[in-house]
C-alpha cells in the first residue's frame, strides 16, 4: 500500500460521514500546507489562516474527490489556489491602519504584528520542540536513526528503505516505529498529555 | 498488543500498511484521541525533522479547522460514532447519491412546474370564457339534450327549442332554426331597429337639414317611449322608400 492509498482509505471514510478521518489528514500534512503556503507569504501567522482555509475548503470539496490524484497533490493545489487568490485580494485592498505612526509605541505594536505574527510562547514552543526531537534523534541506535531519517528526510519507501539497509521490510516497519515512539515517549514526558491542543497552551 | 497497534499506526502514517488493516485502524482511530493525538506527534516529529523554517510544530491548523468544521454538515451517512448529524451533501452511499440527485432534479424541476401549473390555468380560464361567449342562436343547434323549454338568459328570454331536434346533428353545420329573442321591456340605450332604419333610409334622400332634425329627433327621443312610435312610421319610410325607387 502507497502513502496515496492510506490517503484514499481516510478521504473514502470522510466521504461516508467519518469526520475524524479528515481530521487525521489535516494533522499529517498540516506543517507540509503551512511550508508549502510560506512560498507564497512571509507571515507564519498568515500562512496558517490560509492553511486552514485551505483545508476548509478542501473538506467542502472532498465530496467530488474521487481519488484521480493523490489527496496532498489535490490539497497542495487548493493550497496553493486560496494563497494566491489571499495575495491578489490582498493587492486589490491593502490594509489600511488607523494610526498614528508618530506614537512610537503604536508603531512599534504594528510593526511586530507584521514581521514577528507568531506568539514568542508559539516560538518558544516549537524551539522546545525541535529541540526534544533532534537530542532524541541523536540518542538513538544508529540503525533506527538511519530509518526514520531516510523516511522523513529522504522520503523513501520501506521497499526502499530495506533495500538501502539490507534488511527485510518488516525490519524497517519495527525500526520506525521505535525510532518514532522513542522520539514521542521524550515529546510525552515534556508535554503531559501530548501535543493535542496546543492552542491552549499558547 | 499496544505496541503492535502503535506499529500499525505508524505504517499507516507512512502509507505502508495493507488496506483491510488501514480500514479496521482508522475506523479505531475515530474513537479514539489519544491514538489521534499519537498520529499528530509523529506529523510533528517528521517536520522538526525537515527542520521546516517558519512552520510552528503544534497542531494549532488542525485544531482551527477542526473547530470550523463543527458547524459543517458530515458527509454520507454514519461513517463513525460522532457523525450524528445529518449529511448535507452526501457523495459516497447510494442513499446519499439519491437525495442528492433527488435535491438537484428539483431545483431543475421548479420552474417548469410553476410553469406547468400557470398554463393549465391558463387553459382552464380560456375554456370557460369561450362556454360563456358561445352566441346564443347556435344554443339551439347544441348537441346537448336540453332539458327546460325556456333558458333566460341576460334581457330576452330564449325560446325553448325542439329537443329532439337539438339531439340531431346536424351535418352541414348550418342551424335549422334560429331563435329569436322577445322584445325586452328593459331599457335600452340603443335606439329601436325599425326607428333606426327609418332613420338611415330617410337620410338617403333628405337634405342636410330635415336629416339633421330627423336626428335629433331621435336622440331626444325617450327609449322608454321608442316603442311607442306611430305603428306606421316603418310603414311610411317603407312608402317613402318605394316612391324614391319609383323615381
Amino acid at each position: 500500500m502507497t502513502v496515496e492509498e492510506s490517503d484514499l482509505v481516510l478521504v473514502k471514510r470522510v466521504q461516508r460521514g467519518d469526520k475524524t478521518a479528515f481530521d487525521l489528514l489535516v494533522r499529517k500534512y498540516q506543517h507540509k500546507v503551512v511550508k508549502l503556503v510560506l512560498r507564497y507569504v512571509r507571515n507564519p501567522a498568515e500562512a496558517e489562516d490560509i492553511a486552514q482555509e485551505a483545508f476548509i475548503k478542501a473538506y467542502r470539496a472532498l465530496p467530488q474527490f474521487r481519488g484521480d490524484s493523490a489527496f496532498y497533490t489535490w490539497m497542495y493545489r487548493i493550497a496553493i489556489n486560496t494563497a494566491k487568490n489571499q495575495l491578489a485580494s490582498r493587492d486589490r485592498s491593502p490594509i489600511a491602519y488607523d494610526l498614528d505612526l508618530n506614537d512610537p509605541e503604536e508603531s512599534h505594536s504594528v510593526q511586530s504584528k507584521l514581521q514577528d505574527p507568531d506568539t514568542p510562547e508559539g516560538m518558544a514552543l516549537t524551539e522546545e520542540i525541535r529541540g526534544i526531537v533532534n537530542s532524541a534523534i541523536e540518542g538513538l541506535p544508529e540503525e533506527l536513526k538511519t530509518a526514520i531519517v531516510l523516511r522523513e528526510l529522504d522520503g523513501l519507501s520501506y521497499e526502499e528503505i530495506a533495500a538501502a539497509m539490507e534488511c527485510p521490510v518488516g525490519t524497517v516497519r519495527s525500526r520506525i516505529f521505535r525510532a518514532r515512539e522513542a522520539i514521542d515517549k521524550r515529546l510525552r514526558e515534556v508535554f503531559e498529555g501530548g501535543l493535542g491542543r496546543t492552542e491552549e497552551m499558547v | 498488543m499496544t505496541e503492535e497497534r502503535d506499529s500499525q499506526l505508524s505504517a499507516m502514517f507512512d502509507g505502508e500498511l495493507p488496506a483491510g488493516e488501514c480500514e479496521l485502524l482508522a475506523r479505531r482511530l475515530a474513537k479514539d484521541e489519544a491514538q489521534r493525538a499519537q498520529w499528530s506527534r509523529y506529523s510533528v516529529i517528521g517536520a522538526a525533522l525537515r527542520a521546516e523554517r517558519g512552520v510552528a510544530l503544534h497542531d494549532r491548523v488542525a485544531w482551527r479547522v477542526q473547530n470550523a468544521l463543527a458547524q459543517e454538515p458530515v458527509y454520507g451517512e454514519g461513517g463513525s460514532a460522532d457523525s450524528a448529524a445529518p449529511a448535507r451533501s452526501p457523495v459516497a452511499s447510494p442513499a446519499g447519491r439519491s437525495a442528492q440527485s433527488s435535491e438537484r432534479w428539483m431545483r431543475f424541476a421548479r420552474p417548469f412546474a410553476g410553469a406547468s401549473i400557470a398554463a393549465g390555468v391558463a387553459a382552464v380560464s380560456i375554456l370557460w370564457l369561450r362556454n360563456q361567449e358561445a352566441p346564443a342562436p347556435l344554443m339551439a343547434n347544441s348537441t346537448a339534450p336540453v332539458a327546460a323549454s325556456e333558458i333566460t338568459q341576460g334581457a330576452g328570454t330564449l325560446v325553448a327549442v325542439d329537443t329532439s331536434a337539438a339531439r340531431t346533428p346536424i351535418s352541414n353545420g348550418e342551424p335549422d332554426r334560429y331563435v329569436t329573442p322577445q322584445p325586452s321591456n328593459q331599457t335600452s340605450i340603443a335606439p329601436p331597429a325599425r326607428l333606426a332604419n327609418y332613420v338611415v333610409a330617410h337620410s338617403e334622400y333628405s337634405g342636410p337639414l330635415s336629416r339633421r332634425l330627423a336626428l335629433l329627433g331621435l336622440v331626444a327621443t325617450d327609449p322608454t317611449d321608442a316603442g311607442g312610435l306611430p305603428e306606421n312610421a316603418d310603414t311610411d319610410a317603407t312608402i317613402d322608400m318605394e316612391a324614391n325607387d319609383a323615381r
